[in-house]
C-alpha cells in the first residue's frame, strides 16, 4: 500500500520526460548524420530548428525537479532519482547541442564537397554505435539495470578507436586544399559523436547512483581513474 | 415547503413542537422543585422573622417563649464544626491522597476500602449516633456526652464526603503536572505535597464546606449520643456538655403551643438562622471555588 | 572499475573516534502487564550530539525514550528488561536512586506542562526540592537564558507561567529541565503542539543546547528528524507480532540519503507509515 500517490506519479512522469528527451536526441542525431551523408541544407536547418524542442524539454524537466524538491521535500531513493534526472537532462541537452554542432558544420562545405566515401563510411559507423549508446543508456536507466549501464563504457571503447582512425584517415587526405578542409570537419563532426557517447556513459553513471547511492566515475580511454567523489 | 438542496429548510413544525414540550417539561420540573422550597422558605420568613432579632441571638432558651433565645445552641453548633473540620480535614485529605495517588488499584484491599466509602457515604446517620454512643461516649474511648465526642461523631458522618470530594479535586489535577515535577527529580512525596495538593486546594475546600453544611443540620445521631435538650450555657471546653441549633429547634416545635408560649415563631426564627449560616458557608465555598479554580 | 564496493564510512569512522556513548542499551524490551511493547533494543547515543527516534506510531519510540530517565517506573505495570547503561553504570541496578536519574536525565513533553505557579517558581521548583544551594535568582535567570526565553520572561518572572503562548511555555519546560543541570534532556515529541515559527525557535535552540548537553528526541516530524539530528535510529512495528523493534540506526544523512533497510526506506520516503 503506498502512499503519496500524487508525489510518485510527477516523479515517474519527470523521469519519463527526461528519458524521452532521449527519443529526441536520437531522432536529431539521425538527421544530422543523414546532413553529412547527403550535404542536405535544408535537413541541416531542421535539426538546428528542433534543438528547441530538446531546450524546451530541458527547462520543462528542470521547472519539474525544482518544484518536486521545494513542495515534496523527497528523500532517500526518491531524492536520488531527483538528483539523477538534473544530471540526465542536463546530458540529453548537450548531446542534442552536439548534433546541432554537427549539422552547422555542413554548410560550411559548398554544394559540392569533395567528399570520400571510407571516411564518410566510419562516420556512419560512430554514428550508428552512438545511437545505440543514447537508447541503450535510456534503458538501462528505466530498468535501473546497472550491468547494462556499465556495458556502454565497454562500447564506447568502440567510438574512441573509430575516432582515432577518423584522425589518422584525415591525416593522409591531406593533398588538397579543399578536401583537408573537408577531412578536419569530418574529424569534428567525429569529435561531437565522441562527446554523445560520453554523455551516454554519464547517464550510464547515474543509474549506478540511483542504485547504490555510490557515485563512481566509470572507467574509460577519456577519463582518467579519479579518486571517487563523496556522494 | 422550499425546494430539495436550494435552501436550508426550518425544522418541521413537528419537530419544533417535541423541541418546546421537552422545554416546557423540564421547566415545568424545575417550578415544582423551586417552588416547593420557595414555599417552605416563605413560610418559615413569615412566621420567625418577626422572632429573629438580637434578643434572640443572644438569649438562652427559656419556658417563658418571649425571653428564649438560640445562644447555646448557636455557640454549640459553632463548637461542634470547630472540631468535626479539624477531624476531617486531616483525616480526610490524607485519606484521599492515600487513595488517590499511593494505592495500587489491583490490590483486592484498595478496591474493597474505595467501595466501602461510596457505601459510607450512604449509611443513615443515626447509624453513626449509635456508633458515636458505642465507642465515643462509651466503650473504648469514654469520653461521656461532651463536645468532642459530639464533634467526631458528625465528623465520621461526614468523612467520605470529604474523601470523595477530596479525591476528585486530587484527580482534577492533571498528571502532566506529576510527571513534569517527578521528572525534575522530585519525590512522589513532594510532588504532592508541593504541586498536586495546592492545585486541588479548592476542590478540597469546597467538599469540607459541603460537608460541613450537612453535619450543621444533623439531628438524630446528636440526640442519641446525648445532646443536651436545655442548657444554660455555652460550651467551654472541648469536654463540655452542649447541644446544637437543629436539636434547640426541635425542642421547641415539640413543646405545646399556646396563646401564652408560643413556640412556634422561635422554631421558625432558628431555621432561619440556621439558613443563614448555611447560605454563607455556601457562599464561602462558592467564593474559594471561583477564586482559586484552575483553568488547564 | 567495479560497482558494488561500499564506499569507506569514513563520517562513521570519525564519529566513532570522537564521541564516546553516554548510553548503552543491550537488549531492552519493555512490555506493560503481558502485553510487550518494544523489544530487543541494543543500540548506543553519543555524547553532545542530538539523536531522533523516528517511526510510526505504536513502535515503541516514546515507550523506550521513557527508559532512558525511569518514567516507566511510575507505570505500575510497566516492566524493563535487558540493561540500559547510562556511563557504563546500569540504570536499573539496585543501588541506583531514580530520583537521581531524573535530575540528571532530564525530560521534556509532547503537550507544554508548566505548573500552576508564577515563572520564577516553575523554574525555581526543581532546584528547591533537590536542595540545590545558591543564589536562586541567578539560578533562575541562567536557565531562562540557556532556553532562549529570558528577555520574553525578565519583566514578568512572577506573573503565571499559564499566560505564556504555547511556544514560550514549552521554553519554559526547557529552562525548567535546565535549572537542575543535567547532563542529558530527553524530548518526547517537544514540537508537535506548537505552530512552525515556535518549532523553528525550539530547533534552534536545541542545536544551541547539544555543545553542553546530550539530546535525545522522539519525533514523527521527519523533516524535523533530518533538520536537526546527528543521528536517528528507525523503529517499527513487527506486522507479525505487533512489537516495536529497532530496524536502523545510522547517521542521520545516510538514513535520508541511502538507508540500508528497505522498511527504513519506505518509511522515510512516506510510501508507508
Amino acid at each position: 500500500m503506498t502512499n503519496r500517490f500524487h508525489f510518485q506519479n510527477e516523479l515517474h512522469g519527470l523521469e519519463r520526460s527526461a528519458l524521452g528527451g532521449l527519443e529526441l536526441v536520437a531522432e536529431s542525431l539521425d538527421r544530422a548524420l543523414e546532413t553529412v551523408r547527403n550535404q542536405d541544407i535544408e535537413l541541416a536547418g531542421m535539426v538546428i530548428a528542433d534543438d528547441d524542442r530538446i531546450d524546451g524539454r530541458y527547462l520543462e524537466v528542470h521547472q519539474g525537479i525544482l518544484s518536486l524538491l521545494a513542495l515534496q521535500a523527497p528523500v532517500a531513493g526518491d531524492l536520488r532519482l531527483v538528483a539523477a534526472l538534473l544530471h540526465v537532462i542536463r546530458h540529453v541537452e548537450r548531446m542534442g547541442d552536439q548534433c546541432v554542432t554537427m549539422a552547422k558544420l555542413v554548410p560550411l562545405d559548398g554544394h559540392e564537397p569533395p567528399a570520400e566515401q571510407s571516411m564518410l563510411d566510419l562516420i556512419q559507423r560512430m554514428g550508428e554505435q552512438a545511437r545505440k549508446q543514447v537508447i541503450q543508456c535510456g534503458q538501462a536507466f528505466a530498468r535501473r539495470d546497472v550491468e547494462m549501464a556499465q556495458d556502454l563504457v565497454r562500447q564506447d571503447d568502440v567510438i574512441d578507436e573509430l575516432n582515432r582512425d577518423v584522425f589518422h584517415h584525415a591525416l593522409e587526405l591531406g593533398d588538397d586544399a579543399d578536401r583537408r578542409e573537408w577531412a578536419m570537419h569530418m574529424m569534428l563532426v567525429g569529435r561531437c559523436i565522441e562527446r554523445i557517447g560520453d554523455n551516454a556513459v554519464d547517464i550510464g553513471e547515474q543509474t549506478a547512483f540511483v542504485v547504490t547511492g555510490l557515485f563512481r566515475e566509470f572507467e574509460d580511454a577519456s577519463h582518467p581513474v579519479a579518486a571517487p567523489p563523496t556522494a | 415547503m422550499s425546494a430539495h438542496g436550494e435552501t436550508v429548510g426550518r425544522p418541521s413544525s413537528a419537530r419544533r413542537a417535541k423541541d418546546l414540550a421537552f422545554r416546557l417539561a423540564l421547566l415545568a420540573c424545575l417550578a415544582v422543585a423551586i417552588g416547593l422550597l420557595g414555599i417552605l422558605l416563605v413560610d418559615a420568613v413569615l412566621d420567625g422573622a418577626g422572632a429573629l432579632d438580637w434578643d434572640f441571638i443572644n438569649s438562652f432558651t427559656s419556658i417563658t417563649a418571649d425571653k428564649a433565645g438560640i445562644q447555646a445552641a448557636l455557640w454549640g453548633t459553632i463548637w461542634l464544626m470547630g472540631v468535626c473540620a479539624l477531624f476531617i480535614i486531616p483525616v480526610g485529605v490524607a485519606t484521599a491522597i492515600y487513595l488517590e495517588e499511593y494505592a495500587d488499584e489491583t490490590r483486592w484491599w484498595n478496591r474493597v476500602i474505595e467501595l466501602n466509602i461510596q457505601n459510607l457515604a450512604a449509611v443513615p446517620s443515626i447509624v453513626y449516633g449509635i456508633l458515636g454512643l458505642a465507642f465515643l461516649v462509651r466503650g473504648p474511648l469514654n469520653l461521656g456526652q461532651v463536645v468532642l465526642a459530639g464533634g467526631l461523631t458528625l465528623g465520621l458522618l461526614v468523612l467520605p464526603m470529604v474523601i470523595i470530594a477530596g479525591r476528585e479535586a486530587l484527580r482534577a489535577v492533571p498528571s502532566s503536572i506529576r510527571e513534569g515535577s517527578m521528572a525534575l527529580g522530585a519525590t512522589q512525596w513532594q510532588t504532592i505535597w508541593r504541586q498536586v495538593l495546592p492545585a486541588a486546594v479548592p476542590g478540597i475546600a469546597t467538599g469540607v464546606i459541603l460537608a460541613l453544611s450537612r453535619a450543621i443540620g444533623e439531628t438524630a445521631p446528636l440526640i442519641v449520643i446525648g445532646a443536651a435538650t436545655v442548657i444554660f450555657a455555652n460550651p467551654t471546653g472541648l469536654g463540655s456538655d452542649f447541644t446544637a441549633m437543629p436539636i434547640q429547634i426541635f425542642d421547641w416545635i415539640s413543646r405545646a403551643s399556646n396563646d401564652i408560649n408560643d413556640y412556634r415563631p422561635l422554631a421558625a426564627a432558628g431555621i432561619l438562622v440556621l439558613i443563614l449560616l448555611l447560605l454563607a458557608m455556601n457562599g464561602v465555598a462558592i467564593w474559594l471555588r471561583n477564586r482559586y479554580e484552575q483553568k488547564w | 572499475m567495479v560497482i558494488g564496493q561500499p564506499a569507506p564510512k569514513s563520517a562513521e569512522e570519525r564519529t566513532r573516534a570522537r564521541r564516546e556513548p553516554i548510553f548503552h542499551l543491550e537488549g531492552v524490551s519493555v512490555s506493560y502487564g503481558d502485553k510487550a511493547a518494544v523489544r530487543g533494543v541494543s543500540f548506543d547515543i553519543a555524547r553532545n550530539e542530538i539523536t531522533a527516534l523516528i517511526g510510526p506510531s505504536g513502535c515503541g519510540k516514546s515507550t523506550l525514550i521513557r527508559c532512558l530517565n525511569r518514567m516507566n517506573d511510575l507505570i505500575p505495570s510497566a516492566r524493563v528488561e535487558g540493561s540500559v547503561l547510562y556511563h557504563g553504570q546500569d540504570l536499573y541496578g539496585s543501588e541506583v536512586d531514580a530520583v537521581e536519574v531524573r535530575k540528571r536525565i532530564g525530560m521534556v513533553f509532547q503537550k507544554p506542562n508548566p505548573f500552576p505557579k508564577s515563572i520564577y517558581d516553575n523554574v525555581a521548583f526543581g532546584p528547591r526540592v533537590l536542595g540545590m544551594k545558591g543564589d536562586m535568582d541567578e539560578v533562575v535567570q541562567r536557565a531562562l537564558q540557556r532556553a532562549a526565553v529570558w528577555d520574553e520572561t525578565k519583566d514578568r518572572l512572577k506573573a503565571n507561567a499559564f499566560g505564556m503562548s504555547g511556544g514560550q511555555q514549552q521554553r519554559l519546560c526547557i529552562a525548567r529541565a535546565l535549572a537542575v543541570e543535567p547532563d542529558v534532556i530527553l524530548m518526547d515529541e517537544p514540537c508537535s503542539a506548537l505552530d512552525p515559527i515556535s518549532t523553528g525557535k525550539i530547533e534552534d535552540l536545541m542545536l544551541e543546547l547539544r555543545k553542553d548537553y546530550s539530546i535525545v528526541i522522539v519525533t514523527h516530524n521527519m523533516q524535523q528528524a533530518a533538520r536537526v539530528s546527528d543521528r536517528t535510529a528507525f523503529f517499527t512495528v513487527d506486522p507479525e507480532d505487533r512489537v516495536g523493534r529497532l530496524v536502523e540506526y545510522d547517521d542521520t544523512e545516510t538514513v535520508f540519503t541511502n538507508p540500508g533497510d528497505p522498511r527504513t526506506e519506505a518509511y522515510v520516503t512516506g510510501k508507508v507509515g
